[in-house]
């Protein structure tokens, strides 16, 4: 199997534009995991934008509270690893600020409730 | 030292004052730290989740999120071990999601597509009625103002 990848690969060198070279050969870009990885978590997380709409009372605090931190603690972790990954730091500064944004939603309605009571 | 049974001197003492010895080290402090300690910490409440959903109801598995997941915790288990430094905790985690997410594939293949409607219906009841048992439980323990 890896020879066949190896050689479709090679064929796929030769009709990249010089331009687009350091790109390609990039050791975060596309032919490594450290591209695909990340690549497969933005689609998960665009999948997911639906869930912004929905309303404050049925947003959960404990996921959204995890969200927010997990996308923190893995922007860091992103800027800490070799080789440093921009791609997976976009990735979770997006997730942050959804997490972020969707606890000031729940902590607004929740203190609306108090107000009205 | 007698203790452990070694035929030899060990270095530092036997496997486990040694163990201990590394977890009280600068290294490990500084480890437990840092973020490649703290960023997989932060995802293993994925499979955690994905392993408390296994003994819920079938209906509630989502076949395209699953799927989904299943090839995210592939992409990242080799990830883990890609990056530098390699990171086995995270190996771990994606692995345990992984698990997890093929018992789940499995639970919605054999609900939809190898049992028959009585069946699930037979099921669905089951579910009702623990779900039924578990309310009437929390009314018991919190009795009506």
């Amino acid at each position: 199997m890896s020879a066949v990848y190896r050689a479709a690969i090679k064929v796929a060198d030769r009709f990249v534009p010089a331009k687009l070279q350091p790109l390609w050969n990039h050791e975060a870009g596309p032919k490594t995991i450290f591209f695909w990885a990340p690549t497969f978590k933005w689609a998960l997380v665009i999948a997911g934008i639906a869930d912004l709409r929905r309303p404050a009372e049925r947003l959960s605090l404990t996921q959204s509270t995890a969200l927010a931190a997990t996308g923190l603690i893995w922007s860091r972790y992103s800027m800490v690893i070799i080789p440093k990954n921009w791609n997976l730091f976009s990735v979770n500064i997006f997730v942050a600020a959804t997490g972020l944004y969707q606890l000031a939603r729940i902590v607004n309605y929740r203190r609306e409730l108090e107000a009205r009571n | 030292s007698s203790s452990s049974g070694h035929s030899r001197m060990s270095a530092g003492g036997n496997l486990f004052t040694r163990g201990l010895r590394y977890l009280a080290s600068k290294e490990f402090r500084s480890y437990l730290c840092s973020t490649h300690f703290w960023g997989p910490v932060a995802n293993w409440g994925l499979p955690l989740a994905a392993l408390a959903d296994v003994k819920k109801n079938p209906e509630m598995i989502s076949g395209k999120m699953t799927t989904a997941l299943f090839f995210y915790s592939m992409a990242f288990m080799r990830f883990a071990w890609r990056v530098q430094p390699r990171n086995m905790l995270l190996f771990a985690c994606h692995f345990t999601n992984d698990t997890a997410q093929l018992v789940q594939l499995c639970r919605f293949t054999d609900y939809w597509y190898v049992k028959d409607e009585a069946q699930r219906q037979q099921l669905r009841r089951q579910y009702e009625d623990a779900a039924g048992e578990a309310a009437a439980e929390v009314a018991v323990a919190e009795p009506k103002k």
